[in-house]
């Protein structure tokens, strides 16, 4: 018997990464937009879905997939604010969606019905950054309520998204959230994405989230874009 | 904080290359853990063992190198790892930008006896 060196040089998020590649290619065949959207718990992924179904109504149909560690409140919150369909897939625990979970949990949808599909992953800025889910946008949320040093914190979900919302601005003068400081980091992870600053609660500031969200919708009607 | 799941993937990985390679065991794994991963290693060993029996990856040892978050300074020309306060360079105290968050996984290679 002889020992024997293989090079190997694969990542472990392989095997998502390319259920995640068929996820993406199941939603450009139905002509859906899929996004990601990545937050701590608490930072208002629900109630920015809720704003957002009301903000399309008319123009889009959205479905949702909520993803929890247990329960469906949000799901029941995304149905009564207008979502086409919305189903819960509870990670019993886990601290993140992974492709595998988030197709089975397109079984029970018809993408048919939708032209925005938008996945509310488990309340986490660490874990959930890792795993593709076939999205065509991955979006971060983060409230001034956090504070300003999440992107010095979780660099990872900032550097990897493709747009950023900053919530309850409505809140900001009082918990001393020093913009500067925020955007400096945000700014070296990621020199590009849109960042939007607005309020869940008043619906103030949401129109640059909206209007970014349309055009992503108009490109794929026009039907160019993909990943 | 997912290691049971990477444990997963791992093996499943390991399997296919060792079996591709016409291994009758393998002996080591040699990961690349980026510090950012939220990987620990006694979690990752535990869950390992957990799942390994009845592969060829039964008995296997990991071997983790772990590499940092890397920046890169324009002014400095140089690439650095930043502190926990900010993203500065520092030598010049300029931010400079993301080249690696850090929070791959990666299987380098193999070791197997054929
Ligand atoms: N003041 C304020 N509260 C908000 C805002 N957005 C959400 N909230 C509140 O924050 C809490 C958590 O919101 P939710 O949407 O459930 O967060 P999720 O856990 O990220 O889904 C709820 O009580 C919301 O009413 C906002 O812009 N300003
Ligand atoms: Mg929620
Ligand atoms: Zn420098």
């Amino acid at each position: 018997m002889t020992v024997q060196r293989v090079k190997v040089v694969r990542s472990l998020f392989h095997a998502n990464d390319r259920a995640a590649e068929a996820i993406r290619a199941r939603c450009d065949a139905a002509g859906v937009v899929a996004v990601n959207l990545l937050a701590g718990p608490g930072a208002g992924k629900t109630s920015l879905i809720t704003r957002t179904i009301a903000a399309l109504a008319g123009t889009a149909r959205v479905g949702v997939v909520e993803g929890d560690i247990a329960g469906s409140v949000d799901t029941e919150r995304v149905l009564a604010a207008g979502a086409v369909d919305a189903v819960q897939v509870n990670t019993g625990g886990g601290c993140h969606l992974e492709a595998g979970m988030l197709a089975r949990a397109l079984e029970e949808l018809d993408l048919g019905a939708f032209d925005l599909l938008m996945v509310e992953n488990v309340g986490n800025l660490i874990c959930p950054t890792h795993w593709d889910l076939g999205e065509h946008a991955r979006v971060c949320l983060v409230s001034a309520a956090e504070g300003d040093d999440k992107p010095v914190k979780y660099p990872d979900v900032f550097a990897r998204s493709d747009a950023i919302v900053l919530n309850k601005i409505d809140l900001i003068d009082l918990v001393d959230f020093d913009r500067a400081r925020f955007y400096e980091a945000v700014r070296a992870l990621n020199p590009d994405a849109p960042v939007f600053e607005g309020s869940c609660r008043t619906g103030a500031g949401l129109g640059g989230w909206v209007d970014w969200l349309r055009a992503r919708l108009a490109s794929r009607v026009a039907g160019g874009e993909v990943g | 904080m997912h290691e049971l799941a990477l444990s997963a993937y791992l093996l499943e990985s390991v399997e296919e290359h060792a079996r591709e390679a016409g291994a009758l065991s393998v002996v080591t794994i040699n990961l690349v853990v980026g510090e950012r991963s939220c990987v620990e290693d006694e979690a990752l060993r535990f869950c390992f063992e957990l799942l390994s029996p009845g592969t060829l990856a039964e008995g296997a040892q990991l071997v983790l190198w772990r590499v940092p978050m890397r920046f890169w300074c324009n002014t400095c020309a140089a690439a650095y790892t930043p502190d926990s306060e900010s993203f500065r360079c520092p030598r010049c105290g300029t931010v400079g930008g993301v080249v690696d968050d850090g929070t791959d996984v990666l299987i380098e290679s193999l070791e197997i006896e054929t």
